[in-house]
């Protein structure tokens, strides 16, 4: 046991970032898993890769804004390509993505294979770390976020398939290099699948973001008390939490019927 | 909430331990060891990664943060070995003693003759390093600069320990002499002896002791090698057999392998940095183990 790392300095920033991607993942896990795209997350942060390694092979590196757009460009027209897939082929759906994911990653190993330089870069755009986010490097998260909301909420875009597939690319762009993969998808899905009993949609949401809020604040205090990385310690105290809520859940549908 | 904090933050320092008169923040194993030369008692010396784990890639734990928080020297490698994680870190901390261009932040590579600094920064390469290749600890040679620039900088950051450091470090460095002296002695007849390489991680020994490094089984590090690298290499083994195939405790031990079922050259996993192996349990154990293995195939 290990009382430093429990400082707010180390652990406030990265329970902000952990609100932020609560707000956002939790309504769009929901979405995820009622159409079935469990692994669209991996497939669109893999084509946001791969469009920085593009554009690292032709010569942009040295702007940041120029790597952020290409990065966000690439992920919204991948979505709109697995939307386009969604409407024509919704039965194998599952299996495009899965197969558009590892067409995504292994073009980015051929494209390296000439440019390794690109994969250094690349690895520290994509496993984004919890532990290292800033303050000042979560308002333009803030920003984005909430116009995702803003859309999410406000365009009601859960019945808007093309619009539900942009967020959710911009979205996951933005949180992949925030907190890394496995966060991401942890906060996603595990949520989403611990409320699905849930049958109204306000009760479902705010069990949601509690649990996932749960997972985060508990994870941090472990990971700092016994000194784990703390991305991993936070996926499973989401699961840990994810396992208790649903079986609560359960046992007061139990008890109804 | 600020109270809060406040209150907080006084529990937090009372529960730790008492200070020691300088506080080490050390990236690499052989780096804390040198501080632990230096330093004696008179610091407390954090190691940040082993020498089991790759220092280019590092997971962010609790304890980084809060060990930079309140270090007075950071020691690293530097030459961009750190590159993917030591900003963020220091960023993350907001310790000003220790952020580039203060007192507290020391890099190695600053200090030794760097080697492969390349003419012209071809990407093609690989993962190339601007300021050359930066695992500059397996040439005890580059021991000496570091120590003395070390010295300076724990002088200036701790002068009520002056005197101490500089008996520590001027007795450290006539063992280190010494013991160079006996290590050249022993390595007369590993000069030439050709050895393939894992990842191009020792140029430093090669050029210390002579060896003559045939060929690297990932010349482009990250990127898997290709087949036709595959065939030349094991071509060139047939024709040309290196007594080694060398590798670091963190690299995987497949490719490596691989090589030594098709050729029979033994693999040689060497500590690499201290704590490499059980033998390399300080600075002198890291350079008497590396020959003691090399020395072990030579014959």
């Amino acid at each position: 046991m290990n009382l430093d790392g429990l400082d707010p300095v180390i652990i406030a920033p990265a329970l902000a970032a952990g609100v932020l991607v609560t707000a956002t993942h939790v309504p769009l896990g929901q979405q995820v898993l009622k159409r079935g795209i469990i692994f669209i997350d991996l497939a669109i942060a893999q084509i946001a890769a791969l469009g920085v390694l593009l554009a690292y092979s032709l010569g942009f590196e040295d702007s940041d804004v120029a790597v952020q757009a290409t990065a966000f460009g690439s992920a919204l027209l991948g979505a709109l390509m697995l939307y386009q897939c969604e409407r024509r082929w919704s039965h194998h759906l599952e299996a495009i993505i899965g197969s558009v994911f590892v067409l995504a990653a292994t073009a980015g190993i051929l494209l390296l294979a000439n440019n390794p330089h690109g994969g250094e870069h690349l690895k520290d755009l994509l496993v984004g770390q919890i532990l290292w986010v800033n303050l000042n490097q979560l308002l333009p998260i803030v920003v984005l976020y909430v116009g995702v909301l803003a859309a999410w909420y406000g365009l009601r875009a859960e019945h808007r398939p093309a619009l539900f597939y942009m967020l959710f690319s911009l979205t996951v762009t933005a949180s992949v290099q925030l907190v890394g993969i496995y966060l991401v998808f942890a906060t996603l899905i595990i949520p989403a699948l611990a409320v699905r009993r849930l049958a109204m949609r306000c009760q479902s949401l705010m069990a949601g973001y509690l649990l996932s809020l749960a997972g985060f604040a508990s994870g941090l205090v472990i990971s700092a008390l016994f000194d784990l990385p703390s991305g991993a310690v936070i996926v499973w105290m989401l699961a840990v939490t994810g396992i208790l809520v649903s079986s609560l859940i359960a046992s007061k549908h139990q008890h109804a019927g | 909430m600020n109270r809060l904090l406040f209150c907080f933050s006084l529990l937090m320092s009372t529960i730790l331990p008492a200070k020691a008169d300088l506080r080490i923040f050390a990236c690499e194993p052989e780096w804390g060891a040198l501080a632990t030369e230096l330093a004696g008692d008179k610091a407390s010396v954090f190691i940040a990664t082993t020498a089991f784990q790759d220092v280019h890639h590092i997971q962010a734990r609790p304890s980084l943060i809060a060990q930079v928080r309140r270090a007075d020297l950071v020691i690293c490698t530097g030459a961009d070995l750190e590159a993917g994680w030591l900003p963020v870190l220091l960023r993350r901390s907001n310790n000003r003693r220790v952020l580039p261009g203060s007192s507290g932040y020391f890099l190695a590579a600053d200090y030794v003759q760097m080697l492969s600094v390349p003419d012209t920064i071809d990407r093609a390469a690989g993962d190339v390093h601007p300021d050359g290749n930066p695992h500059i600890q397996l040439d005890p040679r580059n021991y000496f600069p570091v120590t003395r620039a070390l010295l300076q900088r724990m002088i200036e950051l701790d002068g009520d320990n002056a005197d101490y450091y500089q008996r520590q470090s001027s007795d450290f460095l006539k063992r280190w002499q010494s013991s160079l002296e006996l290590w050249e002695q022993r390595a007369a007849t590993l000069k030439n002896m050709p050895i393939v390489v894992y990842h191009d991680a020792w140029v430093y020994l090669n050029y210390w002791l002579g060896l003559n490094q045939l060929a690297e089984l990932e010349p482009k590090p990250g990127v898997p090698p290709t087949s036709s690298h595959l065939s030349a290499t094991i071509k060139r083994m047939q024709l040309e057999p290196a007594r080694a195939i060398i590798r670091a405790p963190f690299k995987p031990a497949r490719a490596a392998d691989w090589l030594h079922e098709r050729t029979d050259i033994p693999v040689l996993v060497l500590p690499y940095t201290v704590g490499g192996n059980p033998q390399a349990e300080d600075l002198f154990g890291l350079f008497d183990s590396t020959l003691s293995l090399l020395l072990g195939v030579s014959s």
